[in-house]
């Protein structure tokens, strides 16, 4: 289990990241969510020892991590970045040089690479250098070169951001039949949600370096009845209307942006209208815009609105609000 | 023009006749070049790498000092270090002064801060995600060092091939604790300024075009090292 306690994390004297507790679980995957700036690559960077927090602790397995922490500790974690670079050499080399340095045989690094290299339909590239590979193609090999590892804790921040919709199923059906044969960690950072969401067990949100009690695109696990067209879906003690042809476990989602918020229900085709009561109002975009977060029926939902919206409809704290959202606006992954 | 065309065809003379002199001059200098290249270097790109890569208090004063050195005269070099050397100096009991040793370490002081500012400034160029991968990859501090190098490879051949280059064509430093001895510490480049002050224009010459051979073999060198890996 990899675990940041108390961490403040500055960057030039501001502060990047401040969390409480953030823990990894052994097994299981976790996906933090979060916009561009909200702090997700500085936390897989706190978490892959790479950084030593500036307040704080990082613990593994209960253990306290030192602030140099040995290359012994290091190699039970693994972070794979956004835009992940190749070691000169060719892709067969780069897979081997992590197994190399922790003085893995050839006969059993041949296995372990021929695997990997296997599920991740790498066979093609081995002879290739990075000159020769596309954006895509170096993600793949970045996160072949990690899985070849083995390691407790496999990090990895935006995976498929520059996979086409079949690499990226590739990738994460990979990452599912290793973890099937192998249980281990998995910490995903993303805002392609849809991949996130369908892979991971556990989905946390950033937003300025904080965790956030919800995440901002309103994600619900839920069961979806058979049948096409419009149906009802329970989240909570509420019932969401949704439209999909997709039945079985399933993320929802409600994009911010989509709900209306008034003071009374509206006439209006939205077939969500729920009342509830503010639980929090935070000013998002240098004061231009504010996020609404209320109380519907025991489930918490936010809205993004206009700071001119919020004064004129006099949100405040605790007073009633109504949301509403179409059908066709609720997001299934 | 009769006098250069004469000094060419003396110069000529001695190589093709295999003058003693002359090879005797020209290995010793290739032996100083190459033990101060290998000592600059052993010492300045760690320390380059490490200027480059660590963030500590001072980074920045150590980074200015190096760079003033690097425009450190020779002459001044050779006086400090003369001083040194010297019987009465501290480091008079090593009786190097005037020996083949005392110009490696002159030669070494001054290309040191070539090597390592130059390194620094290689390894500073190379891609910061290189240390990072290494480093999640589980590497240590010197395997993650070779992994950095070898990406800066090229700009670090060519911070040895600078390194060579001015010890080679060292004089300052090399005449004042060299003495410039004959068959003991006589160097092509001090050899060239007494032949000429003596008028063998000849001589001196064929010193001259024995030292530009000797850059030119050894970057050679350098560049096919270079031209061998890929990307």
């Amino acid at each position: 289990m990899l675990e940041l306690r108390g961490v403040r994390h500055r960057y030039e004297g501001r502060v990047v990241l401040d969390l409480e507790q953030f823990t990894v679980p052994r097994t299981g995957t976790v996906a933090v969510v979060g916009h561009n700036g909200s702090g997700k690559s500085t936390l897989l960077r706190l978490l892959a020892l790479l950084e030593a927090p500036t307040e704080g602790q990082v613990l593994l397995n209960g253990t306290v991590v030192p602030r140099r922490p040995p290359a012994a500790l290091r190699r039970r974690v693994t972070l794979v970045e956004q835009r992940p670079i190749l070691f000169r050499g060719t892709v067969l080399e780069n897979l081997e040089y992590g197994l190399q340095v922790r003085d893995i045989g050839r006969t059993a690094a041949t296995g372990i690479i021929g695997d990997v290299v296997g599920r991740l339909g790498l066979q093609p590239l081995l002879s290739r250098r990075r000159h020769e590979l596309s954006d895509g193609e170096v993600q793949r090999v970045a996160v072949a070169r990690a899985l070849v590892l083995r390691t407790d804790v496999l990090l990895l921040d935006e995976p498929a951001s520059s996979a086409d919709r079949a690499a990226a199923g590739a990738l994460y059906r990979a990452l599912s039949a290793e973890r099937a044969a192998r249980p281990f960690a998995v910490c995903i950072a993303s805002h392609q949600l849809e991949d996130a969401y369908r892979w991971a067990d556990d989905i946390r949100a950033l937003a300025d370096g904080r965790l956030s009690p919800v995440t901002p695109e309103n994600l619900f696990r839920v069961e979806l009845p058979p049948g096409d067209g419009v149906k009802s879906v329970r989240v909570g003690n509420i019932d969401l209307v949704v439209m999909t042809d997709r039945a079985g476990p399933a993320v929802v989602a409600v994009p911010p942006t989509d709900i209306f918020v008034s003071r009374e229900p509206l006439s209006s085709s939205a077939r969500n209208v729920f009342k509830g009561r503010v639980t929090g109002l935070a000013i998002e975009h240098r004061g231009a815009g504010v996020h609404v977060r209320a109380d519907v029926g025991g489930v918490e939902l936010v809205a993004a609105v206009t700071a001119d919206a919020t004064r004129d409809l006099a949100l405040t704290p605790g007073g009633p609000v109504v949301f509403s959202f179409k059908a066709t606006a609720v997001q299934v992954f | 023009m009769d006098f250069l065309a004469e000094g060419f065809r003396r110069a000529w003379g001695l190589l093709v006749a295999g003058d003693s002199e002359v090879y005797g001059i020209a290995l010793l200098t290739l032996k100083v070049a190459v033990v101060a290249t290998a000592v600059s270097c052993a010492l300045g790109l760690p320390l380059g790498y490490f200027l480059a890569t660590r963030r500590f208090w001072g980074r920045r004063a150590a980074l200015t000092v190096v760079n003033t050195a690097l425009a450190f005269p020779t002459v001044v070099v050779g006086l400090l270090l003369y001083g040194l050397l010297s019987r009465r100096g501290p480091l008079g009991g090593l009786g190097w002064l005037y020996t083949w040793q005392a110009i490696v370490v002159g030669d070494v002081l001054l290309a040191l801060p070539i090597a390592a500012a130059l390194s620094a400034a290689a390894i500073q160029g190379v891609d910061s995600r290189i240390r990072r991968t290494a480093e999640t990859l589980g590497a240590g501090s010197w395997r993650t060092a070779w992994t950095v190098a070898r990406e800066a490879r090229y700009a670090l051949a060519a911070v040895i091939t600078a390194a060579f280059g001015q010890v080679v064509a060292e004089i300052g430093a090399a005449m004042i604790v060299g003495g410039n001895i004959r068959g003991s510490t006589r160097t092509l480049t001090t050899a060239v300024a007494l032949y000429t002050a003596q008028g063998d224009f000849g001589l001196a010459l064929a010193l001259g075009l024995v030292l530009l051979m000797l850059a030119l073999v050894v970057n050679i060198a350098l560049q096919m090292l270079q031209g061998r890996g890929h990307a």
